[in-house]
């Protein structure tokens, strides 16, 4: 993608303000303490989307705590050819073996990338493995995964912000909002 | 050394690019592997009958794509109704084109929209379209030999439609791999 964005033109509707998401992890952050109370965790962060949300949610647990990263690959690229299999980009720091894992998400459509980590950290018997995510868009699901925390249950609709991109732009909006499909080319 | 894995004819490219994704996130699937009855005549010959698109086993969950014109959704939409209700255990999923461009928006192909949709995307030459089962006439039946009813003996009641998973005719199997021709194990054995 070659078009620069434009942070403010290219937003339509504004799904979920600064003030919105702030209460929300808030209340997150209350319950997870709440349900590990006692214990220690470690917050896992897919990135790149969910790094906004793993900062603020993190900030919100009143427990002990540890954090650690994964990246895993994509599908997709310009081309019909395979795009092979689905690569852990940056794995785990630390053994999580005997560890309560909290999986934290940015969002969860397809549940496809969701299905695929479950089943990689389970590999590595972790003591609990739950999962959280800030934005659920169930009209897209294909892969049914039982989500422990879910912020918002949002409308199948392209969104960014708060972490979320489209073509790596619009990660750093303090809000979550709509694209324009004119942004992406087409209109449904 | 096997061979490459074989892969199915798929009559569309949003087939074979849905068959890419799920290679790439590790779901196995299967091509059309059932078909279900959903329409018979009077004398209990199947003449209608549907075959979801792919069959994913793990999930046991069917998945149909249609990306094509509006008229052929409708006829789509009635089949999987009819589906549904004969057979109300099979969890079923339907793409239309609005999802499968989400999809590609989601991976960042929606270069690739017009190639892999539509009948520009048809692989191979269309499908012959079933027609629609034809009314038929009772004084233009030529019944099999039965007694006629009377009012001690009923008349023999139609054929009722199987029920239950897959009761239709089992059709090709096409059993993913990811890769290296070996069926994928769904769990690791632990350890990056």
């Amino acid at each position: 993608m070659n078009r620069t964005a434009d942070l403010q033109a290219d937003i339509g509707d504004v799904l979920l303000t600064e003030t919105d998401i702030a209460a929300k992890v808030h209340e997150l952050g209350e319950r997870i303490a709440a349900d590990y109370a006692g214990r220690t965790i470690t917050l896992v962060s897919v990135l790149k989307g969910s790094l906004p949300f793993m900062a603020d949610l993190m900030r919100e647990i009143s427990l002990p705590l540890r954090i650690d990263l994964m990246e895993v690959s994509s599908y997709g690229g310009a081309s019909t050819e395979s795009s092979g299999l689905v690569r852990i980009m940056k794995d785990l720091s630390a053994s999580i073996a005997g560890e309560d894992v909290l999986l934290v998400e940015d969002i969860i459509d397809t549940g496809l990338t969701l299905n695929y980590l479950i089943r990689y950290l389970r590999g590595k018997n972790p003591a609990s493995l739950r999962i959280c995510t800030l934005l659920d868009k169930p009209a897209r699901r294909l892969v049914d995964i039982p989500v422990d925390y879910v912020g918002f249950e949002i409308p199948d609709q392209f969104v960014v912000g708060y972490g979320l991109d489209y073509g790596e732009q619009y990660r750093n909006l303090r809000f979550v909002g709509v694209l324009r499909p004119e942004v992406y080319g087409t209109a449904d | 050394m096997s061979a490459a894995p074989t892969r199915p004819a798929f009559a569309h490219a949003s087939e074979a690019e849905l068959a890419r994704i799920l290679d790439f996130y590790e779901v196995r699937w299967t091509y059309e592997p059932d078909t279900y009855p959903i329409g018979w005549n009077l004398d209990g010959e199947v003449v209608e009958s549907f075959a979801p698109d792919f069959y994913l086993p793990d999930l046991d969950l069917y998945i149909e794509l249609t990306t094509l014109r509006q008229k052929l959704v409708r006829k789509k939409n009635r089949k999987l109704r009819r589906l549904r209700e004969l057979y109300p255990d099979i969890r079923i999923k339907l793409f239309y084109a609005r999802d499968f461009r989400m999809l590609m928006l989601k991976f960042g192909r929606m270069a690739l929209i017009d190639e892999l949709t539509g009948t520009s995307g048809q692989a191979t030459p269309p499908r012959s379209i079933e027609p629609e089962p034809a009314p038929v006439e009772v004084s233009a039946v030529d019944l099999p030999d039965q007694p006629v009813p009377t009012e001690d003996q009923p008349a023999t009641p139609a054929p009722s439609p199987p029920r239950g998973r897959r009761r239709g005719r089992r059709r090709h199997h096409a059993i993913a791999t990811a890769g290296n021709g070996e069926p994928k194990p769904l769990e690791r054995s632990g350890g990056s």
